[in-house]
């Protein structure tokens, strides 16, 4: 057990109902070049602080969404549905 | 040795029970612990120390400190202050050898002082380099407290459960049972918990609070407040999470509030003989006295810098006790303070003037109890004026109460540290660490707290510095010429006292999936192993050969129902398929199946299996059994992103599956199933919906396997049912059941894949010599760039099957060699009766990956060539598939 | 033997001067061996270690100690096997006893794939003349007899690694502090670097919590904060950050000599010489650089640990904490050259970086040295994602987004 995260659909919930898939990435729209599709698969910005990330509630509702969360305090700012 | 029956005492002397120390029995009254009923029978010593073996006696009677550790019925490193006996509890010393007042081992404490400095494991023993095994060996012996029972495989019962409070008030003393009091006349509900058996903290052991507290207690339960007895807070972790220790129960408490209530922890102060039985905190003499009706001396000196020690001289006294002098810091700071004794303390010395007693209480600077706190990641800082630790920047839904806060009572003198060249003043009780090893540490350059407490582990042992952490950072502080301030603090860390395992860890292991016909393998005498999480048959006799060779010839049964098994359907299923495969699934006419790999998008296989169209707008995917949740999990993902017109469902649990397979196949099915199954309406890689023995089914017609083959899916419910037809209509072609070994021979005769396992976390498609299903044309699907990228920069190696022409069988993992270095490795292999060799598949390098190129691969230590063959080993062309 | 009684400074203060050969960002093992082998292999002595906080207050300070080289990539294990080499005369070398004890390590398989990943894992460290094989159930119990075999999880047999031990990580930290004061590094603490200059190109040096320092090269050897610290050179990481946990129960007599470790039920313990046991478990599932220890590890570990060790019921855990891992996604680390001339990096350490300190010491020291990449590090090089060049020490794929 550790910190709680605000499934959409069902409310605060223990952490470990969850799975992160880690941050938000934008998939290149056009073919990208070998260094970009590179940095796109396997570069991060591992941000310290507040980022946007993907959880999915595995041990629940199936519901994949967002969360802003502050990586230094695991302090849930907010979650959402993805738009 | 007890004296007369005394109001507010603990003890039910009508109630008796006969525990045994070192085989002798020892009575105690109810309401005893195992360390007063020791005490009331005149044993002083209690225990050895770490390092020193030291003789240690009873200091804080509240679980705190290391000094009576014993072992109790084979359970080691039990504070007997704070257990009560059982009838019939066997309780023995630990770290002796010979006896706690004749122990061999103190001759470390003789020779310890001048020869065993601070640091001196570090210089020592470093030549010669051989020699280092034996004098660890000896150092291994030497350390440790008590010993484990080696045999012990019975677990005590444990439950967790979850709770939640509005309030969660920590500690049951004055300030926690007033804070209760008042949130719950706020009008929250609220939750307090209390280590001990009734709320009062240490005013139960002051005869002339303890009737006030008792009716703060009631007043504080009218209002709504539930009081836990016994119930321990184990730490505060992250979303105000409190588990609590309520001895057989684990409760996991999520509070809005938490409240820490824990009041200080009573400070030794650092002299000479410090640690000789006889010298205790307030608290100690006082519960001896007061819980057990015990004398804890006859004659004693008092040592304090608050009211705490003024307050227990005169508690002692109402005991009987002779109070031969009371030092107060506050007065006066002595220069000097020497305790003398051997087996316990005799004499205290304080600027030369001696006392002859038999008893030295101890008042330090309380220090706020701020563990649960700091957790939460409260700021600690150093109050100079106090002298002491405090909380500050409390982090919200965290709020603390009375003594914890820093609020301490009359303000405390910092007490200086005494004794240096008399004898050994201890600082750290649990690790033996004196005066002079901090000196010698800073002067060592170990001149910050951290460096200082890992160079000398003071803090590190038992009691986690609760008595030691501030005295430490003191004498680092007078070391070190500079101020508490910036010698800093350590971390305090959870758990907030040991918590063992088996509490914890709560019932052992849930059991293993299994499938819905595993008792049917079980009584056909499947030996039955572990894949992923699930217990599957390895085969059913001693002869996986003989299974193979019935499928080959006649007719076998899988239970293949641990595949992942998904439904996709909606107008946009189809496109959906094109995007998460390399290959195409829109154009698969209704009824046909197609395999698929799934790639990322770094073009990695992650899983594989085959897709049938059941509708234009539907279709049944299988996945690997290990990749079930993580492909229905990744089609979810990308269509929460992609927002497209599909829906998905995961059937796995729901349906089973079984393989029907063999040349006699179909004559089963005939037999079994509602449909035609004739090869020309009922062709390889068709997909048709019907009854099996009644159950409705799904029938794919695929062959991994390599022979004429049927995969029957159908709800699990009806596993057995399906399962006992399939054997009774196939017993004419004497329908063998075949586990997992003979189908990987089986699939290694055709070259079929195991992700996983002829993969690994480098391999893509095209290395993985499946161009075939790469369909570049599309526009864009999940891979396809980093495939065109392999593509572009051609191949480096290529997955092949092999033979071995010596007849030699290298391991799964053997490592194929070029120029004495690995350059590929073997993923598959077995003997094949069917062909005759032993054949595998394998990863080499491109350069040798032509059909009949041989390579070297490292069978048992040594060279043997393989060769390579690019085709399957058995019905290469796909006629049986087909037939 | 003679500082035993006569106490001397193992590392002196100094003031900081304007500008070093080289600057070594981080004061834990890998930047204290670096510094060390830096004087004693290359004579180059005008370096300074930088550290924020107390020398090894970060991972070679919380790790749980385990030396060891039986990797799955042929490259993994060639440098862990020649780090093992190292370690096991540092003492010597040193002369500082760092309680190296190599009572051997266990890696359980419980179930038929986990025996052929030990397998394929024997094969790559034979080859490589490392000590490794794969036993059956009753050399585990002869290895091991306190193993409890048939928990929820039946052990099926185990990766043996005879030299694979543990040894006392802050001694390894104070030694190498001690060596690379002697040999004329000035070693920093409390300092924090807060800027890293590039300029055409190249590094120049860094800037200070007590102001800028030019440096001829600047060497990042931090654990978790790396991709901060590459991002202040305009260096880009492959690289997400999360926290491993440890814990240590009270200690008791020997009991267990070797290190068990169970990849499957992702738990580790060794038996310390002090009698505690140091037990641990996989990384958290999510980013985060929260040091805060979570319940649910020693709740889970606990579990899994009594399934191997049910004698272990009533031992009592004493403290749990946290450290920061740089996880890679090969599970391999990131050494070398930049695309910044003269920004050398050492990270993306994952849970791996302690038991890699004298190799990387002196791979680093001879690459500042020499300016050309040695052999040994080469696969590591940070160029490799970009040319998808991986050196996968995970066994299969895991999905990425």
């Amino acid at each position: 057990m550790s910190f709680l995260l605000t499934c959409p659909h069902c409310g605060p919930r223990e952490v470990e109902e969850f799975r992160c898939a880690g941050e938000v990435t934008t998939r290149p729209t056009e073919r990208p070049g070998l260094r970009e599709l590179n940095e796109y698969v396997f570069f991060k910005n591992n941000v310290a602080g507040v980022h946007r990330e993907w959880w999915y509630h595995r041990h629940g509702c199936g519901t994949w969404f967002l969360a802003e969360r502050d990586t230094t305090t695991n302090r849930v700012v907010r979650t959402e549905l993805p738009a | 040795m007890r004296l007369p029956p005394r109001e507010h005492e603990l003890i039910d002397r009508s109630k008796t029970v006969t525990f045994t120390f070192e085989g002798e029995p020892v009575r105690a009254f109810a309401g005893d612990t195992i360390g007063s009923a020791l005490f009331a029978a005149g044993r002083r010593v209690f225990g050895r120390s770490f390092k020193y073996h030291r003789r240690r006696g009873l200091l804080c009677c509240s679980g705190q400190c290391p000094n009576c550790m014993m072992t109790v019925d084979g359970v080691p490193n039990v504070r007997v202050c704070v257990r009560p006996p059982r009838e019939g509890t066997v309780v023995k010393a630990q770290n002796v050898v010979g006896s706690l007042d004749r122990d061999l081992m103190a001759v470390t404490d003789r020779i310890g002082g001048p020869f065993t400095p601070v640091g001196f494991y570090y210089k020592t023993f470093i030549r010669p380099r051989w020699a280092w095994p034996y004098y660890e060996k000896f150092l291994r012996n030497a350390a440790g407290l008590g010993k484990l029972d080696p045999h012990v495989t019975e677990r005590r019962r444990v439950d967790h459960e979850h709770a939640h409070a509005e309030v969660l008030v920590v500690g049951g003393g004055q300030s926690g049972l007033e804070a209760a009091l008042a949130h719950a006349r706020a009008g929250r509900q609220v939750v307090l918990i209390d280590e001990g058996p009734e709320p009062g903290g240490h005013q139960l052991a002051n005869r002339e609070r303890i009737m006030t507290m008792r009716s703060l207690a009631a007043e504080t339960a009218q209002a709504g407040v539930e009081i836990l007895p016994f119930a321990r807070a184990i730490g505060l972790y992250e979303g105000n999470l409190v588990p609590v220790d309520r001895g057989s129960t684990l409760v996991k408490f999520r509070a809005e509030t938490v409240v820490a209530a824990t009041g200080t922890l009573e400070q030794p102060l650092v002299f000479a003989g410090n640690d000789l039985p006889g010298v205790m905190l307030p608290a100690g003499a006082r519960r001896l006295a007061n819980y057990w009706s015990l004398r804890p001396g006859e004659r004693a000196v008092v040592l304090t810098v608050d009211d705490r020690g003024v307050e227990t001289a005169r508690e002692l006294e109402a005991a009987g006790v002779e109070i031969a002098e009371v030092v107060d810091y506050r007065e006066r700071v002595p220069r000097s303070v020497v305790a003398k004794g051997r087996k316990q303390v005799r004499s205290l010395t304080v600027d030369g003037k001696r006392f002859d007693c038999d008893l030295v209480v101890m008042s330090g600077s309380p220090q706020p109890n701020y563990g649960l706190l700091a957790h939460a990641r409260a700021r600690v800082e150093f109050d100079p004026g106090r002298g002491i630790f405090v909380p500050v920047e409390l982090p919200p839904g965290v709020e603390v109460a009375g003594e914890a806060s820093g609020d301490v009572g009359s303000p405390a003198v910092p007490p200086p540290s005494h004794g240096e060249g008399e004898g050994k003043s201890i600082v750290c009780f649990c690790e033996d660490v004196t005066t002079k090893d901090f000196k010698d540490a800073v002067a060592e350059g170990f001149d910050s707290i951290q460096l200082a407490k890992r160079y000398t582990t003071a803090t590190m042992g038992p009691c986690q510095g609760r008595l030691c952490h501030l005295n430490a950072v003191r004498v680092a502080a007078r070391e070190t010429r500079t101020d508490e301030g910036t010698i800093g603090t350590t971390t305090a860390r959870p758990p907030t006292s040991p918590v063992s395992m088996g509490l914890l860890a709560g019932r052992p292991h849930e059991a293993a999936k299994r499938t819905s016909m595993h008792h049917r393998h079980k009584d056909m005498g499947a030996t039955v192993f572990w894949t992923g999480s699930w217990r599957r048959p390895h085969s059913y006799s001693a002869d996986p050969q003989a299974e193979v060779r019935a499928v080959h010839e006649s007719l076998g049964v899988i239970d293949v129902s641990t595949l992942g098994k998904l439904l996709v359907k909606g107008p946009d299923a189809g496109a959906f398929l094109d995007r998460l495969y390399p290959n195409r699934f829109s154009d698969l006419k209704v009824g046909r199946i197609r395999y698929g790999v799934l790639t990322n998008d770094a073009g990695r296989i992650f899983d594989d299996g085959t897709v049938a169209r059941l509708a234009d707008d539907e279709f049944y995917v299988t996945t690997t059994s290990t990749g079930a949740d993580g492909v229905f999990q990744w089609f979810e993902w990308w269509n929460a992103v992609w927002h497209m017109d599909v829906e998905l469902a995961n059937v796995t649990g729901a349906v089973a599956a079984v393989n029907v397979t063999g040349p006699n196949a179909r004559k089963l099915m005939e037999r079994v199933f509602d449909g035609d199954v004739g090869n020309e309406a009922f062709a390889y890689l068709d997909a048709k919906r019907g009854h099996v023995a009644g159950v409705p089914a799904l029938i794919l017609r695929i062959g991994f396997v390599g022979e004429l083959g049927y995969e029957l899916h159908f709800p699990s419910p009806h596993g057995e049912h399906v399962w006992d037809a399939l054997f009774e209509h196939g017993a004419e072609w004497n329908a063998t059941p075949f586990g997992l070994e003979p189908q990987r021979i089986l699939r290694l005769e055709k070259t079929h894949i195991l992700v996983g396992q002829d993969t690994d976390a480098e391999s893509n498609p095209l290395e993985a010599a499946m161009p075939w299903i790469v369909k570049l044309d599309k526009d864009d699907f999940i891979g396809k760039w980093a495939i065109e990228h392999v593509q572009e920069r051609g191949l480096r190696s290529l997955l092949v099957g092999f033979e071995v022409p010596s007849g030699r069988m290298p391991v799964e993992g053997a490592q194929v060699v070029v120029g004495g270095k690995s350059a590929g490795r073997v993923t598959s292999v077995r003997y094949s009766e069917q062909v005759g060799k032993v054949i595998g598949m394998a990863i080499v390098p491109i350069d040798l990956s032509g059909e009949g190129t041989t390579f070297e691969i490292r069978i048992g230590g040594e060279l043997d060539q393989a060769v390579v063959r690019t085709q399957p080993f058995h019905d290469p062309e796909g006629a049986k598939l087909r037939s | 033997m003679r500082d035993i009684f006569f106490k001397k400074k193992m590392w002196r203060r100094h003031e900081l001067k304007p500008r070093y050969d080289v600057v070594i960002i981080g004061g834990g093992a890998h930047g204290l061996a670096t510094a060390y082998y830096l004087a004693k292999n290359h004579g180059i002595t005008n370096v300074c270690v930088l550290e924020k906080s107390y020398i090894g207050a970060g991972g070679s300070g919380r790790n749980t100690t385990i030396i060891r080289s039986n990797y799955r990539t042929p490259e993994g294990a060639e440098f862990y096997r020649d780090s093992v080499k190292l370690y096991e005369h540092l003492a010597q070398d040193l002369d500082f006893n760092l309680m190296f004890s190599q009572h051997g390590h266990l890696t359980l398989a419980h179930s038929d794939r986990g025996m052929v990943v030990s397998a394929e894992r024997a094969e790559v460290n034979q080859l490589l003349g490392i000590d490794s094989r794969v036993v059956g159930r009753d050399e585990v119990m002869e290895i091991c007899p306190q193993i409890h075999l048939d928990g929820a999880f039946p052990v099926y047999g185990a990766l043996y690694h005879p030299p694979g031990g543990v040894i006392r990580h802050d001694a390894v930290v104070w030694g190498y502090a001690r060596g690379a004061d002697r040999g004329g590094a000035e070693i920093h603490q409390g300092i924090e670097v807060t800027g890293i200059d590039v300029s055409n190109g190249r590094a120049t040096g860094v800037q200070t919590s007590r102001g800028p320092v030019a440096a001829g090269t600047v060497i990042a050897c931090t654990a978790g904060w790396s991709t901060q610290l590459a991002a202040m050179a305009g260096v880009k990481l492959p690289i997400w950050t999360t926290i491993l946990q440890a814990c240590v129960t009270e200690p008791v007599k020997p009991f267990l000599d070797v290190i068990i470790v169970s990849g499957q039920l992702h738990i580790y313990i060794s038996q310390t010489d002090r009698g505690e046991f140091l037990m641990g478990s996989g990384v958290e599932p999510y980013p985060t650089f929260s040091f805060t220890s979570t319940f649910g590890f020693i709740e889970e570990l606990s579990k899994h640990m009594l399934d191997l060790f049910p004698q272990l019921a009533s031992t009592r855990i004493l403290r749990q904490w946290t450290g920061l891992c740089d996880m890679t996604p090969d599970f391999s680390p990131v050494m070398g050259l930049t695309e910044v001339d003269g920004f050398v990096v050492d990270c993306g350490w994952g849970t791996y970086g302690f038991k890699a300190t004298p190799i990387v010491g002196t791979t680093l020291a001879e690459l500042v040295a020499t300016g050309t990449t040695p052999r040994l590090i080469e696969p590591f090089k940070l160029e490799r994602f970009y040319t998808d060049t991986l050196v996968s020490e995970a066994a299969a794929a895991s999905v990425t987004h």
